[in-house]
């Protein structure tokens, strides 16, 4: 292994972009008139009746009232511990955890995704203020509505940056490396390459060096550019989101150099785009939340590098957790084990008999 | 001895599925020497070539590169390789694909070779012009460029005239010449008969198997006819 070699590949990449404005235009570009699109169309949030622990040793109404409550319509509506009913709220298992506490009614929620917190609060609201109208003892209730991350204020893009960003790595790096490589097959440099006394691994590791650069720079720009120009609420560390995006990209130029070995041109390496993506968008919690997902696709979901960078941006930029935190650790993991086999498969992809 | 023959080649076969594109070639090509490969299109010129290059692997026979076997005679960077179709990076300029090949092939000094390079194909004032937005001819000079700045002792050239205007032809080969003058062995593959009398030996290929080899004189005197292509003929007829 050659350090000299594999910077001269991963230089000769970077060179080569300068003069493609059009790939470079896009890969900056279509992210941010995508992010700008879903900001524009996505602003409303759903209503559906959200699932509710009712909090009964902090409960201290009538059981008649308490039973009104939990039958309301508006909600469904579960007993339980208050420190169960905060278990299951962590886990994701219900929306909200609501108790009383004098004559406050709290109302607790995960608040991780501003769609649920819009369509929470105000059923579970509705649904009090119905049990409690006409009981003296709690005439004019206060009701407070807490959050365990994000606040009530959070659009749906604050939800949503996180796993675009992912997103729109993954896809441009892609792309981007599945083309340049599938032009090294067909304009003959490959076979160029291959008598020279370069190595399959110096070559992918080169490819991993160049594009990986991109990807973080697009990162740089995508995340600015969401949190000063479209504002998007924005916790946890700047280089852990990173760590997540590169090691997510190093999978996605692999995955791309992989695409390459199958396709004869440009025209079909683009249409594996749709094959590897689409799954992604619909498969990863991107547009639909996992546990939504029929059981029989999540085994799918599973082996989707999407879902764990999803689940692991998410972490880092709404609930602020930490790169040491198990939870972003695991996915980060998971991400690395993806990007090397995808990078051993790139390497046994490129043969050095050429016909 | 493995310094006076560069490539030796034993009954060497290569098949790609049903097609058998070399059927037990023999070539022994001298060090020093320009030795052209000389036969039709489908031939086994470029397949025989891609094996000395070590990008195809035989299936039988023995093939020897300067002593080694093809891949490690590349990996030792002593052979140089030019494609048919020019093969550079056509967004990058004529220096950024040099200094690539040069940092591949670990070339010591690769400033003063590239420029050495760039004045021996004379393209010395275009040096800074991206590959893209040159002439054909131009392009196959840079190719050539970039095949010999580490040096090789073996340089392997797969039709390095075709498409090339008559003028440019005459350059390339005093090139060629020059090259071989310095004590590089060229293994050089044509079609074209007019360009048998600059190489030093021929072999004459046909259908995967090398006919005959010798100079040009040699061949049309050992044939009995006029001109190389009538020896051509001759030599197919009585295989």
């Amino acid at each position: 292994m050659d350090v000299r070699r594999v910077r001269a590949v991963a230089k000769r990449i970077v060179l080569g972009f300068r003069r493609d404005r059009r790939s470079l235009g896009l890969l900056f570009a279509a992210p941010i008139v995508v992010l700008s699109l879903v900001g524009a169309v996505w602003g409303s949030a759903t209503e559906r009746a959200p699932t509710v622990v009712v909090a009964t040793d902090r409960f201290t109404l009538p059981a008649s009232t308490l039973d009104a409550f939990i039958g309301s319509s508006r909600i469904h509506g579960r007993r339980a511990t208050f420190e169960e009913g905060m278990r299951q709220l962590r886990e994701g298992e219900i929306d909200a955890v609501v108790w009383l506490e004098g004559t406050t009614l709290h109302v607790l929620m995960q608040g991780d995704d501003p769609l649920q917190s819009g369509s929470i609060g105000g059923p579970i609201q509705e649904a009090l203020l119905d049990t409690v109208r006409g009981n003296p003892a709690l005439a004019g209730p206060r009701v407070e509505i807490e959050q365990l991350y994000g606040g009530p204020d959070y659009s749906i893009l604050d939800y949503l940056a996180p796993v675009l960003i992912a997103f729109f790595a993954f896809f441009f790096i892609f792309l981007l490396s599945a083309v340049s490589f599938l032009r090294e097959r067909t304009t003959g440099t490959l076979e160029r390459l291959m008598a020279t006394p370069l190595r399959r691994g110096e070559l992918v590791l080169g490819y991993l060096a160049g594009f990986g650069f991109f990807a973080l720079l697009q990162a740089i720009v995508i995340l600015l550019f969401s949190v000063f120009v479209l504002q998007v609420r924005y916790r946890g560390n700047l280089a852990t989101i990173f760590i997540v995006e590169a090691v997510l990209v190093l999978g996605a130029v692999s995955l791309g150099l992989l695409v390459s070995a199958a396709a004869r041109n440009e025209l079909q390496a683009v249409q594996f785009v749709p094959l590897v993506l689409l799954p992604q968008v619909f498969l990863s919690g991107l547009l639909i939340p996992l546990d939504q997902l029929p059981d029989y696709l999540r085994p799918l979901s599973a082996v989707l590098p999407l879902t764990y960078a999803n689940e692991a941006l998410r972490a880092v930029m709404i609930k602020g957790f930490e790169l040491s935190d198990p939870l972003v650790l695991r996915d980060i993991g998971v991400l690395a084990i993806f990007g090397l086999v995808m990078a051993i498969g790139a390497v046994a992809s490129i043969r050095r008999e050429v016909a | 001895m493995a310094a006076e023959v560069a490539v030796v080649a034993q009954g060497v076969r290569k098949r790609f599925g049903a097609v058998e594109a070399l059927r037990g070639l023999d070539v022994a090509i001298r060090a020093g020497e320009i030795y052209g490969l000389l036969g039709p299109n489908g031939s086994g010129k470029t397949t025989f070539i891609r094996c000395v290059a070590g990008l195809l692997r035989p299936e039988k026979g023995t093939l020897t590169v300067l002593g080694q076997t093809p891949r490690a005679a590349v990996n030792s960077g002593r052979v140089g390789y030019m494609t048919q179709a020019p093969a550079l990076y056509g967004e990058l300029s004529v220096q950024e694909n040099l200094r690539f090949f040069a940092a591949l092939e670990r070339v010591p000094k690769a400033e003063q070779r590239i420029e050495e390079a760039l004045r021996a194909v004379d393209l010395l004032d275009r040096r800074k012009s991206v590959v893209n937005t040159l002439s054909g001819g131009m392009r196959t000079r840079v190719s050539i460029a970039a095949t010999f700045l580490h040096h090789p002792l073996l340089l392997l050239l797969d039709e390095p005239t075709v498409g090339v205007d008559p003028v440019l032809r005459q350059e390339l080969w005093s090139r060629f010449r020059r090259l071989a003058a310095a004590g590089i062995t060229i293994l050089v593959s044509s079609h074209v008969m007019d360009e048998a009398s600059r190489c030093d030996r021929l072999g004459l290929i046909r259908d995967g198997v090398v006919l005959a080899e010798g100079s040009t004189q040699d061949l049309v005197s050992r044939a009995g006819t006029r001109d190389l292509e009538s020896a051509f003929l001759a030599f197919a007829a009585a295989r």
